[in-house]
C-alpha cells in the first residue's frame, strides 16, 4: 500500500514538473525586434526605427506582449528626434515605454509546429503616453522550423493618445495618423 | 534719405540671412556624437539596476532627457551575454549572476569591432547613452534590462 502511495506521489510530482516546464517553453521571448514608424505629408516623409523592444508570445494561449523603449526610436534628422521625444509630443522622459498587451484571436488556425505563413488577428490594448486604447489588428505569423517570424502593419491616430502639435512646423509636417510596422523573430525550444 | 534706406535694406538682409542660417542649422543639426563625449556619470551595472528598481521615477528624472539627449553613462560590469540585433549591431549584456536585471549595451557600426576580444565573464567598462531603465513588467512576467545605445568599450578591467 505504501509503495502504491509512493508511486502515486512520484507520478503526480512528475506530471506537475513536466507541466511547469512546458508552460515555460510555450512562452517565447525575443529582443530581435524591429519597429518602424512612418508619417507621410505633402511637406515631408518622416521615418524612424527602433531595434530595442522586447516581446513575448505564448503559443498555447495566444497572448502577446511588446514593450518599446521610446527613446530608442532613431530618426534621420536630430531635430525630428527632439520633437518626437519632447513633452509636446510623446514626452518620453515621463513615459519612457509604450506597451502592447494582446491576444491572437484565431489561434486555432495557427500551427506553430508546422511550417507555413498564417494570417493572424490580434486584439489588445496599446498604451502610449499613459493613454490606453483597444486595437484590433491583422498580421502574419511565419513558422520556419524552430523560427517564428511575426509581422504586422497598422496605424495609430495620434490624437487618441493625447499627441498633437497645435502650431509650428511639426503641426503641418507630421501626419495625424502614423504607420507602424512590427517585425519580431522568436525561436522555439 | 537714400543712405538711410540702403542701411535699412542691408540690416534687413543680414537679419534675414542670420535667421535663415539658424533655421537651416536647426533642421540639418547632426545627431550627438555619444562616443566622443565625456560620460555624465560613472557607475557599476548593479548600482544602476538597483537605483532603477528602488525608485524608477527618480532615476528617470536623473538620467533621461526631455528631448531624448539622455545622460551618457560609463558602466562597469561583467559580460554575461553576446548577441546581435536586427541592425547587425553587437549587444553585450552586463549582469551579475545574482542580479534581477542587467545593462543591455548596443554598439554601433563603427564600434562593433571593439568588442572582438571581449569574452563572456570579462569585466569591462562601457560608455553609452541611456534610453530606458530596469523594471519588473507584470505582463512580460520578467525584469527588463537598462538599455544603453551608441556604446563603445571604455576599457577592459582587470581585478
Amino acid at each position: 500500500m505504501k509503495k502504491l502511495h509512493l508511486l502515486g506521489f512520484v507520478l503526480l510530482a512528475s506530471f506537475f514538473t513536466t507541466s511547469s516546464f512546458t508552460m515555460v517553453e510555450e512562452r517565447l521571448i525575443s529582443n530581435t525586434i524591429l519597429i518602424k514608424i512612418f508619417s507621410h505629408t505633402v511637406a515631408e516623409d518622416i521615418e524612424a526605427q527602433n531595434f530595442k523592444s522586447i516581446g513575448t508570445i505564448d503559443t498555447q494561449t495566444g497572448e502577446v506582449v511588446f514593450s518599446v523603449p521610446m527613446q530608442s526610436f532613431e530618426f534621420e534628422k536630430a531635430l525630428m528626434q527632439k520633437h518626437f521625444n519632447n513633452n509636446k509630443f510623446l514626452d518620453t522622459k515621463q513615459f519612457p515605454k509604450a506597451k502592447l498587451v494582446g491576444k491572437i484571436t484565431n489561434l486555432s488556425a495557427i500551427h506553430f509546429d508546422k511550417d507555413g505563413t498564417y494570417p493572424a488577428q490580434i486584439t489588445g490594448e496599446l498604451t502610449m503616453k499613459d493613454k490606453t486604447n483597444t486595437i484590433r489588428e491583422k498580421g502574419s505569423i511565419n513558422v520556419k522550423g524552430k523560427n517564428i517570424f511575426v509581422d504586422s502593419k497598422f496605424f495609430v491616430v495620434l490624437a487618441e493618445y493625447g499627441i498633437a502639435f497645435t502650431s509650428g512646423k511639426p503641426s503641418t509636417n507630421i501626419n495625424k495618423s502614423i504607420d507602424i510596422n512590427v517585425h519580431a523573430e522568436f525561436k522555439q525550444n | 534719405m537714400k543712405k538711410i534706406a540702403r542701411k535699412v535694406w542691408v540690416i534687413s538682409a543680414i537679419i534675414l540671412l542670420v535667421i535663415t542660417a539658424f533655421l537651416v542649422f536647426q533642421f540639418q543639426m547632426p545627431h550627438r556624437d555619444v562616443v566622443s563625449l565625456e560620460a555624465d556619470y560613472s557607475i557599476s551595472a548593479n548600482e544602476l539596476v538597483d537605483e532603477y528598481l528602488l525608485d524608477p521615477k527618480k532615476a528617470n528624472q536623473k538620467y533621461l532627457d526631455a528631448e531624448g539627449d539622455s545622460k551618457i553613462l560609463s558602466v562597469n560590469g561583467k559580460v554575461s551575454k553576446f548577441e546581435k540585433d536586427l541592425a547587425g549591431n553587437i549587444v553585450l549584456l552586463l549582469k551579475q549572476e545574482n542580479s534581477k536585471a542587467g545593462i543591455q549595451c548596443t554598439f554601433t557600426k563603427k564600434t562593433n569591432k571593439h568588442t572582438k576580444d571581449i569574452k563572456i565573464g570579462d569585466l569591462v567598462q562601457i560608455k553609452g547613452v541611456i534610453r530606458s531603465g530596469a523594471s519588473y513588467d507584470a505582463d512580460l512576467q520578467m525584469y527588463e534590462d537598462v538599455i544603453l545605445e551608441k556604446c563603445d568599450i571604455k576599457q577592459s578591467l582587470e581585478f
